[in-house]
């Protein structure tokens, strides 16, 4: 059996579980007398072919093109097409990462073949090589195999097999093959940018000494920057109840309460908020609680150390003023 | 966007993990288990029983009062006495009628209230107690996956489709998208209790609905620990009068549980003239009268919780088999109606669906003529006895409580026949009265604040639910057309969403209107907050349009109903 593994690499980097799917593919092999070409994709990845060529496989196949050099899925689909239908394997590996999740099955369809993905293992039974895939969250595993003829395409999740077990070759570097692929800018539809690293929800408000949290008092989403204000005059980080997260009036990670962050702030100033329990357990650890509502009835004076009743669209404008002038 | 599912082949799936599922679970694997011994073939697998449960655990979702007449779960499990969590046996049980300021107990207790011989029980240990029977005996039983949707082949029911995951509040993926399962089923059973999503659709499909369509109340409970020496563990009391009027069919219960913990709840018939009337605040208000305020005086709110029940009795009993599927538990109408009891009908029903099913699995035949000797062997069991007598008894409340107990009288020596037979019903929503008629003001009543002692309002109790839901999910009640919302509905029956809920998920919030040419000025605008939804399916049966459809949430979600 032919299995081609198709190793993932960024930027010269390499992305470690496909070390892991290798090694699944040399024990599939040495169980059924196979061979395992590694496949490496990119530009200017011959240190990485190098690499690969230590391991205890038939060969490396390299495939270079300038227009691989950033992964889109159309171009790294026309090149391994390529590829495979002229190694011919009979079974296809890739390590499930994202960009395989993005592209395999695609492949697999261009190809005409079946993929199983997300794999956490093999059997073989009586000879015949059987995948074995977690469902209903882990609680229980199914057994799927293929019918008909290769290439097959299958798919192995992170921490199913490990790196370090990878074999070395025990007769000095295998041969890497440099294989040319026809491709061309105007079969890639999509074009990639820059990379960028997605900022951490910018806030972490459990970290926040001062807090400025509005509610329902506030009414609508233009007033947001009144209680803004207060904030920023106070150097406070802005927070909210679930009603004003819901309406997508402030971004969820700004909720505080049970269904949010838990906070316990040297001050929280609670702007139009009634202090219903599922808020209050997310705040009641905060040193110093000023609450400022209408109703004086309203639940959040039970727990406020200082509490004003009156309007909060009165307060804030003055609030924040004071507030500038103080500094 | 075309979804490709896994697809899975079981023998048997049930839809929900409660008495009736859990029950018809064991039963079965108890009569596999014989049958593989005894060398006969085919050989079956208890690991070919497939159990869906939408809580996050076993019995997450189970409120009920509870009183367990014992007899089914002693047919199912011949020692249970020796580990099941019974909590206490009924030792004294009262009739108490109760007027403003007094309270009186009946010098008899009438028959329908006796409970000797019965237990207290917290129906969420009993029920987790017996999952974990059942996942012993190699039934696999899925938590956190709820039935979204029923698959057909050829018309019979042929396996339900699990509802999706990872979809965000617009109902597109996020990274942890995992497409529902198809789960194909020689025979599929619909357990899913009370208005059960998947039970109301097919019931519709296939016209299963029997003369009357089927009647609901609402259960709206807490859990107390009190003063010691307040109540002793297994004396239950009914009570019945204030505060519901006698237009209206209700009543509340107190049970001592051990350990000075107390269950206490109101039970409303879903089929009241008022559209603005407020069966939570009915129960806070129960709780302030002076019978309850020295019970709970000191005492500690443990938990809450709120469920509809199906009242409708024999005569509201859908057709219970179809090709593939059968239907058992409170989703089919086992439930004594005068006596408000259905666990022990909820097991029995899932027991005999067993010996149906055993049947099909051995002869491979699943179709309906197969099935159908589930109906038979309802009608042979003591569920048809206790359920014909009382045939026509929630009907007689239909117009009050004095004309009910005519009725009632008559039904009694009659054996159940009474002045009608068949007394007919309609859907209880139809009893709502429009507004105007209602001699009422159309602005918004009062909502009901509480003392955050004695009484509270509606966010304080579904906190103590424990319910969660992942916010960022595809809000799970369709409301199919919220114009009605704003427009018709706000005239002729002022939103009654904002009532009968018992969660506070809905809401008629006012707001500013930005559209072209309105001006500044205000409207109204339904907002549905559904991570609050206790599954009471409440909205689902009294919304007087009907348009609220109730389907599952991403599995996992809703009460955490520990120690209910």
């Amino acid at each position: 059996m032919k299995i081609l593994v198709i190793t993932e690499q960024r930027q010269a980097k390499w992305n470690n579980t496909s070390f892991e799917t290798l090694a699944a593919a040399q024990q599939i092999a040495s169980a059924l007398s196979g061979t395992v070409s590694a496949v490496v994709v990119g530009k200017s990845v011959d240190a990485l072919a190098n690499e690969l060529a230590g391991k205890n496989i038939a060969e490396v196949l390299q495939i270079e093109h300038e227009l691989l050099e950033s992964y889109t899925p159309d171009g790294f689909c026309v090149a391994l097409k390529q590829v495979i239908e002229s190694a011919k394997p009979q079974l296809v590996l890739f390590p499930h990462t994202y960009q395989v999740r993005d592209f395999a099955p695609k492949l697999a369809a261009m190809l005409g073949k079946g993929m199983i993905g997300d794999c956490v293992g093999y059997r073989l039974e009586g000879g015949r090589l059987v995948f074995v895939r977690q469902m209903f969250q882990g609680k229980t595993a199914a057994d799927v195999t293929f019918l008909g003829d290769g290439p097959w395409f299958a798919s192995f999740q992170s921490g199913s097999f490990r790196a370090d077990q990878v074999a070395a070759s025990e007769g000095g570097a295998k041969p890497v093959k440099r294989v040319t692929v026809e491709l061309k800018a105007e079969q890639i539809r999509t074009k990639p940018l820059e990379l960028f690293k997605e900022a951490k929800s910018a806030v972490d408000l459990t970290q926040a000494p001062l807090i400025v949290a509005v509610g329902r008092g506030i009414k609508a989403p233009e007033n947001i920057p009144q209680a803004e204000a207060v904030a920023k005059a106070m150097g406070a980080e802005i927070a909210a109840s679930r009603p004003i997260c819901d309406e997508g009036w402030l971004p969820m990670e700004r909720q505080i309460g049970s269904s949010g962050q838990t906070v316990a702030p040297k001050l929280y100033l609670a702007l139009g908020i009634s202090g219903a329990i599922q808020h209050v357990v997310g705040m009641k650890g905060a040193r110093t609680i000023v609450a400022i509502n209408k109703d004086q009835n309203a639940p959040i004076f039970e727990i406020a150390d200082y509490g004003v009743v009156g309007d909060i669209f009165e307060i804030m404008p003055a609030l924040a003023e004071e507030l500038q002038k103080a500094k | 966007m075309t979804v490709q599912r896994e697809q899975l082949e079981a023998d048997v799936l049930i839809v929900g993990a409660g008495p009736a599922g859990l029950s018809c679970a064991l039963h079965l694997a108890n009569l596999i288990k014989k049958h593989n011994e005894s060398g006969a073939k085919p050989e079956l697998s208890t690991e070919n029983i497939y159990v869906l449960e939408k809580g996050r655990e076993i019995g997450a979702h189970q409120l009920s009062g509870a009183i367990m007449n014992p007899k089914a779960l002693a047919e199912l499990v011949p020692d249970f006495e020796k580990s099941a969590p019974l909590d206490t046996p009924v030792r004294d049980s009262a009739a108490i009628l109760l007027t403003e300021r007094s309270s009186f107990r009946f010098p008899l207790t009438p028959p329908p209230f006796q409970n000797q011989g019965n237990y207290v029980v917290s129906l969420n240990k009993i029920v987790k107690w017996l999952g974990a029977l059942v996942e012993d005996a190699g039934v696999n039983v899925f938590k956190e996956f709820g039935g979204a949707q029923l698959v057909y082949e050829n018309s019979a029911v042929a396996g339900v489709i699990t509802e999706d995951k990872g979809l965000d509040k617009n109902g597109k993926p996020k990274d942890n998208y995992t497409p529902g399962y198809e789960l194909r089923a020689k025979v599929t059973v619909l357990a899913e209790g009370t208005r059960g999503s998947l039970t109301k659709k097919l019931v519709a499909e296939k016209k299963l609905d029997n003369i009357n369509p089927q009647s609901y109340g609402i259960g709206i409970k807490e859990l107390w620990d009190v003063q010691p020496g307040r109540i002793e563990p297994g004396y239950v009391a009914h009570t019945l009068g204030w505060p519901v009027s006698t237009d209206m069919y209700g009543g509340g219960w107190i049970y001592g549980l051990a350990n000075n913990r107390v269950s206490i709840g109101l039970v409303l018939a879903l089929e009241y003239a008022d559209p603005r009337f407020d069966p939570h605040a009915a129960f806070q208000k129960w709780k302030t009268h002076p019978f309850l305020r020295k019970l709970l005086d000191g005492g500690k709110l443990v938990r809450y919780g709120a469920k509809s029940l199906p009242y409708g009795g024999w005569y509201a009993m859908p057709r219970n088999t179809v090709d593939g599927a059968l239907i058992i538990g409170d989703s089919g109408s086992f439930l004594d109606s005068q006596r408000l009891k259905g666990i022990h009908l909820a097991m029995k029903s899932g027991m005999l669906a067993a010996e149906t099913i055993y049947q099909a699995l051995k002869t491979g035949d699943a179709s309906a003529k197969t099935l159908g000797g589930f109906q038979s062997r309802v009608e042979q069991s003591y569920i048809r006895d206790e359920m014909w007598k009382v045939r026509n008894f929630h009907q007689s409340f239909q117009h009050g409580m004095f004309r009910g107990f005519i009725h009632t009288a008559f039904q009694q020596i009659t054996g159940g026949r009474g002045l009608i037979d068949p007394m007919r019903a309609e859907e209880g929503y139809k009893h709502n009265k429009k507004i105007d008629a209602t001699k009422r003001s159309l602005n918004a009543t009062e909502r009901f604040k509480g003392d955050g002692k004695l009484t509270f309002d509606r966010l304080t109790d579904v906190y103590h639910s424990g319910t969660r839901h992942d916010e960022d999910q595809p809000c799970h009640l369709h409301v199919l057309d919220t114009n009605i919302c704003i427009t018709r509905c706000v005239e002729e029956y002022g939103n009654p969403c904002q009532y009968f809920c018992p969660a506070a998920v809905y809401e008629m919030a006012r707001e500013v209107d930005r559209s072209a040419g309105a001006g500044e000025t205000e409207r109204l605008r339904l907002k549905i907050n559904f991570a609050n939804c206790v599954h009471c399916k409440t909205c689902d049966i009294a919304d007087p349009y009907q348009i609220i459809d109730w389907v599952v949430p991403e599995g996992g979600g809703g009460p955490n109903y520990e120690g209910m």
